[in-house]
C-alpha cells in the first residue's frame, strides 16, 4: 500500500510545479513554510546534468554560505537554520562540510524550538566526540536538560546519546540516572534517560550506578509505561553483562513482566500491541535479558518462565489473526527469542525438542526469512546434546535447501548448519552432500567449505583411505581454494599413519594420470610419492620410470615452488630407486634446472646433482631417509577457520553421540604414533609440515660437511611465501630517512616483522627505544638484535645495547633499549642487525639505525640581531654549506615548519626579512665540544625549489647537515 | 545495538544517513556505496537478512533491510538485535513517517532531511531501540510541531517580503522520473 502511495506522489509531479507540491504536502505535520531557499536549492542540484555540474553548484553555495557565515553579522536565526539545513543535505550527498560548526553551536542557545532543533541536529551528524567545540556543546546541554519543557530535554538527551563522548560522560554522569528515577520525571524523558545513559556506559564504564541505584533501576521493569520499561530493559541488559550477580534481581521482574505480556490478551496493551502480538519488542528484550543468567533457582520462578516459553510455543501453532507479513514477523520474532532462550537454559529437554520441532516446521515454510532463522537457529540447538538427535532428522530438509535456495545467505546457512550436525554416524553422507555442493557452490562461500570439509572428514574418518579420498577430490573439485594448510594437513596424516600410505600412494598416482590435474595435486602427488613411491613401485604399470615420467609431465606446468618440491622428490627418488638415477641426473643436469633463472631451483638442482653423484648409498639413505612422524598437534585447519569466523564455529559435533568419545576424536591420525625421539619440534610447533627440522637433525648425525648445505635446502621446502623474509605481497618499508626530522614511528616493516622506533636526546646523551612487533602467526625464535659502529665511528659515538628476548611469540611485540653518548660529530649511521628463525629460516635484516648528529642539537632562542650578527661572523669557506634542489611534494608552510622543528633546532620567527623565507639556530652538543649551527630554507613556489644555506661553528659540519636535511622538503 | 541506519535509493543516492558509532566522513561515504553494491544486487525475494559489508564489521554484523519502491532503508546491526524485530522496526519507521508526510515519497526525504531525522529520533536513539508504538510517537512529533508552529507566525511573515523568486516552474521541468511501469512491477506487500 505504501509503495503505491510513494508512486501516486511521484507522478503528481509531473503535472504541477513546485509550489503545488508543497502546497499538495502541507499537511498538518510537516513544517509547511519550508525554507524556500533550500527547496530551490535541493532542485538546482537534483536537475544537474552531470557530477561535476552538481560540484560546482554545491561550491557555489558552499562560497555563498561561507561568506554570509563569515561577513553577515546580522543574520538571524532564520536564516542561520536555512544554511545550517542545506549544509547538512551537502554532506549527505557525499561532501566535506568544514564550517558552520559555530554557528550550528549558536543556534543551541536559541529560544526558538526550531532553531534550536537544527542545531542539534546538524552537530550530532557533524561534529565528533573530540571537536573543541565540545564544551561549548555541553553547556548548552545542561541549560536544556534543566529546561521545564520535555521536549527541550530530549533534544538535549539525543545529542549526548549522539555524541557520547567522555567529556559528557562526565558532567552528566550523575546527572542522567537521577532523571531516570526520579517520580518527577515524565516518561518521554525516562526512555531518553536510560538509552542516554547506556551510551554514556559504551563510552566510560566508571558511570554505572551502583549500589542503591541497582533496585531502583531494575524496578523499572514494573514501570507503567511500555516504552520506558523497553528503553530499561536495554539499559538493564547492558548494565547485566558488566555486573550479572548485581543485577540479578531483575531475573524475577523479567520472568513476571514477560509472563504478564505474554498471557495478555491483544487489547490489554493497546497501542503496544503491534498486528495483534502484545508488546514484541518488549518481549524480545526481556528474553534477551534472560538470557544472561541461568535458568532461575527459585522454582516458582522458573515454573512461570517455562509457562512463559510454553504459551509461546503453542501460540506459534495456532493460526494467523492476520495474513499481514507484519503479523507473522512480530509474532516470530519473539518465538525465535524463546527459542534461543529455551537453548541457552539447555536443561528442560522436553521444551529443547519442540523448540526444535518448530524450527523443523520453519525450514519448509514459504518465507525466506524464517527459512533463514530456522537454519541460524538449529546450528545453535545441534550442540545441545539433548537436542542434536532432533536436529540430525532434519538432514535431508537441509541438504535440499543447500540444493535448492535461491539465495547465497540461505545456503550459508545450511552449510554451517550440516558442519555443526555432522557426527560420526552420518559424516560420510554430510562429507559427500558438501563436495557435491562444492563443485557449483558460490564463489563467496567456497573457501570456507573447503575448510569445513576438511576438518569434517579428518574428524570423523575411522577409514583413513576415505579421509585420502575427500581431500583429493576437494583438490580436484575446488583446487584453488584449498589452501597450503589443508594439503600440509593430509600429508602429515599420512605421514603419521603407515596403514594408509600404499592406498595414498596408489590413489595420488592415479590422480596424477588425468590430464589436467591441479597444482595442489601435483604437490601431494609429488610428496607422497617422494615417501611412499616404493610401496606401488611393483606393480609395472607404476613402476619407478613410470611415476617419475608421470611427475615429471607436470614439471613444465608448474611455479617455482612446485618445481622445487618436485626436484626434492626425484632427490629421493635417487635413493628409493637407484636404477632411474640416470633419468633424474639427466633432468637435474637439464640447462633449465642447472641454469634456472630462479636461485633456488638452480641451488637444488646442483645441490641434488652434486649428491647424487658424489654421495654414498648409505649416505644418500641417512640423508634422504623417510620422513619421521609429525608430533601431535591440533588441526591447523581448525584454527584458520575460527580465524575466519571467530565466535561462530564451534568443533563440529560436540554434543549427542559424539560426547561418548571425546578423546578418542581429539586428532586421531595422530594418536597411534609415537613422537620421533630426534624430532626437535618444541620450537616449531607452529611450522606446518615441520620440514625443515626432521631433515635438518636427522642429517646432523652425519658429519659430512654436505649436510650442512642440505640442511639449508631442505627447509626451502617449508611454505614456500616464507622463503626469506621479504614475500611478495608486502614491499617492506624502509623510512631510515625520514627520521631525520623525527624522532618516533616506524622504522621498517615487511611481512614479518615491524620494528618502530621512539627516541628522546638530552645534550651529548639520548636513548633510543626500539619495538619489535612480530606480525606472523607463529613465534619468531633465537631473536637478536645487535648494534654496530662500523670505522672510525667507534670513536664517536658509545651505544650501550640492552640484550632482548631470544623468542617473539606469535603477534607479540618486544622493547629494545638503545642508549647513546655523542662524542665527537659524525657521518655514518650506526648499523642494526636482526636475527631470528621463521619456520626454521634464517632470517637477516641489515638495517640502519635512526641515528644522526642533528639529534643532538639544543634549540636556540635568539633575537634577529643576534642571529644576523652569528650569520655574518661564520663567513669562513667551509663554515658554509649550500645547496639548492627540487621540492619532493608539494611546498606548503605548515609541512616546512613541522619539518624544520623536527631537525631539533629552534624555528625562528620573524627575523628573515621575507617572510616566505626560514630560519633556524640550534647549537650541537657533543662530549668534547659544542657547535653553533644557523640555518636558512628559502622556498621558491614558482620553480618549487628550495635554497638551503648552513653555516657552522666547525668546519665541516655546516656540510654535514646540509646533506642530511636537503632531501626532507 | 544498530551500528548505523541508511536509505538510498535504487540508484544508490543517499537519502538518509545515521550512524551510531563514529566513522569518518570519508569511510561513511564508503560505507553507504559498499552496503548499497551489497544489498542492490539481491533479488526482491530472496531473504531480508545478510552478513554485514568489511567496513562495517563484516560477520558479527548483519544487514537487516527492506525495499520499497525506490528506495532501500538498511539496518546495520549487531547480534544482539533480533533480526525480524528490525525488520519491524523498520515497518514502524516507514509508516510512521508515511502518516508524517501523507503518503510519503522519496522526495520528502529529499526536502525534509532535517524532519526525517526527527522522526528517527522518536525511534531510535544512540543505536538502541527508543520507542515502537505509533501512535505514542506520532503525538510526540505532533507535539513538536505545535511548538514549531507557534513560532512561525512571525517567520512566515518574513517569508512573504523575500524577494527575487527563482525561477520555479522552470526548474521543475527538469526533475527526473522514475518510468513509472517498470518500477510498478518492483512494488511490495
Amino acid at each position: 500500500m505504501l509503495a503505491t502511495y510513494l508512486y501516486c506522489t511521484l507522478s503528481f509531479i509531473n503535472t504541477s510545479d513546485l509550489c503545488a507540491v508543497d502546497k499538495k504536502k502541507r499537511m498538518p505535520a510537516v513544517r509547511g513554510d519550508g525554507m524556500r531557499g533550500l527547496a530551490v536549492f535541493i532542485s538546482d542540484i537534483r536537475n544537474c546534468k552531470s557530477k561535476e555540474a552538481e560540484i560546482k553548484r554545491i561550491n557555489k553555495e558552499l562560497a555563498n554560505i561561507r561568506s554570509k557565515f563569515k561577513g553577515d553579522k546580522t543574520l538571524d536565526g532564520y536564516q542561520k537554520k536555512k544554511y545550517v539545513c542545506k549544509l547538512l543535505f551537502i554532506f549527505l550527498l557525499g561532501h566535506d562540510i568544514d564550517f558552520g560548526h559555530m554557528e550550528a553551536v549558536n543556534l543551541l542557545s536559541s529560544n526558538k524550538y526550531t532553531e534550536k532543533q537544527i542545531g542539534y541536529l546538524f552537530i550530532s551528524v557533524l561534529v565528533n566526540t573530540n571537536s573543541d567545540l565540545i564544551r561549548l556543546i555541553i553547556q548548552s546541554i545542561k541549560n536544556d536538560l534543566a529546561s521545564r519543557n520535555p521536549i527541550h530535554v530530549n533534544l538535549a538527551l539525543q545529542c549526548i546519546a549522539n555524541i557520547g563522548s567522555k567529556e559528557m560522560a562526565e558532567t552528566f554522569g550523575t546527572e542522567i540516572p537521577k532523571l531516570l528515577v526520579s517520580g518527577d520525571t515524565m516518561d518521554v524523558v525516562k526512555q531518553s534517560a536510560a538509552l542516554c545513559l547506556l551510551r554514556l556506559l559504551r563510552t566510560c564504564p566508571e558511570v554505572i550506578p551502583s549500589g542503591e541505584w541497582t533496585s531502583r533501576i531494575i524496578h523499572l521493569l514494573n514501570d507503567q509505561h511500555l516504552g520506558v520499561v523497553t528503553a530499561a530493559a536495554s539499559l538493564i541488559e547492558a548494565l547485566v553483562k558488566r555486573n550479572t550477580d548485581e543485577y540479578k534481581g531483575c531475573v524475577s521482574l523479567a520472568v513476571s513482566r514477560l509472563s504478564r505480556i505474554v498471557t495478555a490478551s491483544y487489547t490489554d496493551l493497546q497501542d503496544y500491541t503491534y498486528y495483534f502480538v502484545p508488546a514484541p519488542w518488549l518481549s524480545v528484550k526481556l528474553l534477551r535479558l534472560l538470557q544472561n543468567y541461568p535458568p532461575p533457582e527459585d522454582a516458582g520462578v522458573r515454573g512461570r518462565l517455562t509457562e512463559c516459553l510454553e504459551t509461546i510455543l503453542n501460540k506459534a501453532q495456532e493460526p494467523p489473526k492476520s495474513k499481514k507479513v507484519q503479523h507473522s514477523n512480530a509474532k516470530n520474532a519473539v518465538l525465535f527469542e524463546a527459542i534461543s532462550l529455551i537453548i541457552h537454559a539447555d536443561s528442560d529437554a522436553t521444551l529443547l525438542v519442540r523448540g526444535c520441532n518448530q524450527l523443523g516446521q520453519f525450514l519448509s515454510h514459504r518465507e525466506t526469512n524464517l527459512r533463514y532463522l530456522a537454519l541460524e537457529s538449529l546450528c545453535l540447538l545441534a550442540t545441545s546434546e539433548f537436542s542434536h538427535e532432533s536436529v540430525k532428522k532434519h538432514q535431508e530438509t537441509v541438504i535440499n535447501a543447500l540444493k535448492t535456495e535461491r539465495d547465497v545467505s540461505v545456503r550459508q546457512r545450511a552449510v554451517d548448519l550440516l558442519y555443526a550436525m555432522c557426527d560420526k554416524s552420518n559424516a560420510e553422507e554430510i562429507v559427500q552432500e558438501m563436495l557435491n555442493y562444492l563443485e557449483t557452490a558460490d564463489y563467496s562461500i567456497r573457501e570456507e567449505m573447503v575448510l569445513k570439509v576438511a576438518i569434517l572428514a579428518e574428524k570423523y574418518a575411522t577409514d583413513y583411505t576415505w579421509y585420502v579420498d575427500v581431500i583429493l577430490n576437494l583438490i580436484r573439485i575446488a583446487g584453488d581454494y584449498v589452501s597450503d594448510e589443508v594439503w600440509f594437513r593430509v600429508i602429515q596424516i599420512v605421514i603419521n599413519r603407515d596403514d594408509v600410505q600404499g592406498y595414498a600412494a596408489k590413489t595420488v598416482f592415479e590422480a596424477l594420470q588425468a590430464p589436467a590435474c591441479h597444482e595442489n595435486m601435483v604437490k601431494v602427488g609429488s610428496y607422497v610419492l617422494g615417501e611412499f613411491g616404493n610401496l606401488i613401485a611393483g606393480d609395472q604399470r607404476s613402476s619407478p620410470a613410470v611415476q617419475f615420467q608421470l611427475l615429471h609431465s607436470k614439471y613444465h606446468l608448474c611455479s617455482a615452488n612446485t618445481r622445487a618440491l618436485l626436484l626434492t622428490t626425484y632427490v629421493k627418488f635417487v635413493n628409493l630407486f637407484p636404477e632411474i638415477k640416470h633419468l633424474i641426473q639427466d633432468v637435474f643436469k637439464a640447462d633449465n634446472n642447472l641454469r634456472s633463472a630462479d636461485a633456488e631451483l638452480q641451488q637444488r638442482a646442483s645441490e641434488y646433482l652434486q649428491l647424487s653423484i658424489v654421495a654414498s648409498t648409505d649416505v644418500l639413505a641417512t640423508v634422504l631417509e623417510e620422513m619421521p612422524p609429525f608430533p601431535e598437534r591440533e588441526s591447523s585447519i581448525l584454527a584458520i577457520l575460527k580465524k575466519k569466523k571467530p565466535g561462530r564455529v564451534a568443533e563440529p559435533g560436540t554434543a549427542g553421540n559424539d560426547a561418548a568419545t571425546p578423546k578418542e576424536r581429539k586428532s586421531p591420525a595422530l594418536n597411534s604414533v609415537g613422537n620421533h625421539s630426534t624430532h626437535n619440534t618444541s620450537n616449531q610447533s607452529t611450522d606446518l609440515l615441520g620440514l625443515t627440522s626432521p631433515s635438518a637433525t636427522s642429517a646432523s648425525q652425519n658429519p659430512a660437511p654436505l649436510v650442512d648445505m642440505l640442511a639449508d635446502v631442505f627447509s626451502s621446502a617449508s611454505p614456500p611465501s616464507v622463503n626469506n623474509g621479504f614475500g611478495s605481497s608486502f614491499q617492506p618499508i624502509d623510512n631510515l630517512k625520514k627520521f631525520a626530522c623525527k624522532n618516533n614511528g616506524v622504522l621498517f616493516e615487511n611481512d614479518l616483522l615491524q620494528i618502530g622506533v621512539k627516541s628522546e636526546f638530552r645534550q651529548n646523551l639520548g636513548r633510543i627505544a626500539l619495538y619489535f612487533g612480530n606480525k606472523t602467526s607463529f613465534s619468531l625464535q633465537g631473536f637478536s638484535s645487535s648494534v654496530g659502529t662500523p670505522g672510525d665511528l667507534t670513536t664517536k659515538l658509545i651505544l650501550q645495547v640492552k640484550p632482548v628476548d631470544v623468542n617473539v611469540d606469535a603477534g607479540a611485540q618486544i622493547q629494545q633499549l638503545v642508549n647513546v653518548e655523542c662524542v665527537d660529530e659524525f657521518l655514518e649511521y650506526p648499523t642494526l642487525t636482526i636475527l631470528f628463525l621463521y619456520n626454521g629460516v634464517q632470517q637477516r635484516l641489515s638495517l640502519k639505525l635512526p641515528l644522526t648528529i642533528n639529534k643532538f642539537f639544543e634549540p636556540t632562542e635568539m633575537n634577529s640581531e643576534a642571529f644576523f650578527t652569528r650569520w655574518k661572523n661564520l663567513s669562513g669557506s667551509n663554515q658554509e654549506a649550500q645547496k639548492i634542489f627540487q621540492a619532493t611534494q608539494p611546498i606548503d608552510a605548515s609541512h616546512i615548519r613541522t619539518k624544520l622543528i623536527g631537525t631539533g633546532m629552534k624555528l625562528l620567527d620573524g627575523i628573515d626579512p621575507n617572510p616566505e623565507n626560514y630560519v633556524s639556530a640550534g647549537i650541537i652538543h657533543t662530549r668534547t665540544q659544542q657547535i653553533g649551527c644557523l640555518l636558512r630554507l628559502e622556498p621558491n613556489r614558482q620553480a618549487q625549489m628550495y635554497r638551503l644555506t648552513i653555516r657552522s661553528s666547525k668546519d665541516s659540519v655546516a656540510k654535514l647537515i646540509c646533506d642530511l636535511l636537503c632531501d626532507q622538503f | 545495538m544498530i551500528k548505523a541506519i541508511l536509505v538510498f535509493n535504487n540508484h544508490g543516492k543517499p537519502r538518509l544517513s545515521k550512524f551510531y558509532q563514529y566513522f569518518n566522513e570519508d569511510m561513511q561515504q564508503q560505507i553507504v556505496r559498499e552496503t548499497f553494491q551489497l544489498v542492490s544486487k539481491r533479488d526482491d525475494n530472496v531473504c531480508n537478512f545478510l552478513e554485514g559489508g568489511s567496513l562495517i564489521g563484516g560477520s558479527d554484523y548483519k544487514l537487516i533491510y527492506r525495499h520499497y519502491a525506490t528506495l532501500y532503508f538498511v539496518f546495520c546491526v549487531d547480534s544482539s538485535e533480533s533480526e525480524l524485530g528490525i525488520l519491524d522496526l523498520i515497518q514502524v519507521f516507514v509508516e510512521t513517517l508515511d502518516r508524517c508526510f501523507e503518503n510519503v515519497c522519496e522526495l520528502d526525504l529529499i526536502f525534509h532531511v532535517d524532519k526525517v531525522h526527527y522522526i528517527l529520533n522518536e525511534l531510535v536513539m544512540g543505536g538502541m531501540v527508543l520507542e515502537t508504538n505509533m501512535s505514542e510517537i506520532l503525538s510526540r512529533i505532533e507535539d513538536q510541531n505545535k511548538l514549531e508552529k507557534s513560532e512561525a507566525g512571525l517567520i512566515s511573515l518574513k517569508n512573504v517580503n523575500l524577494p527575487n523568486l527563482p525561477n520555479i516552474p522552470q526548474q521543475i521541468k527538469d526533475i527526473k522520473l522514475p518510468d513509472l511501469p517498470q518500477a510498478i512491477k518492483d512494488l511490495k506487500f
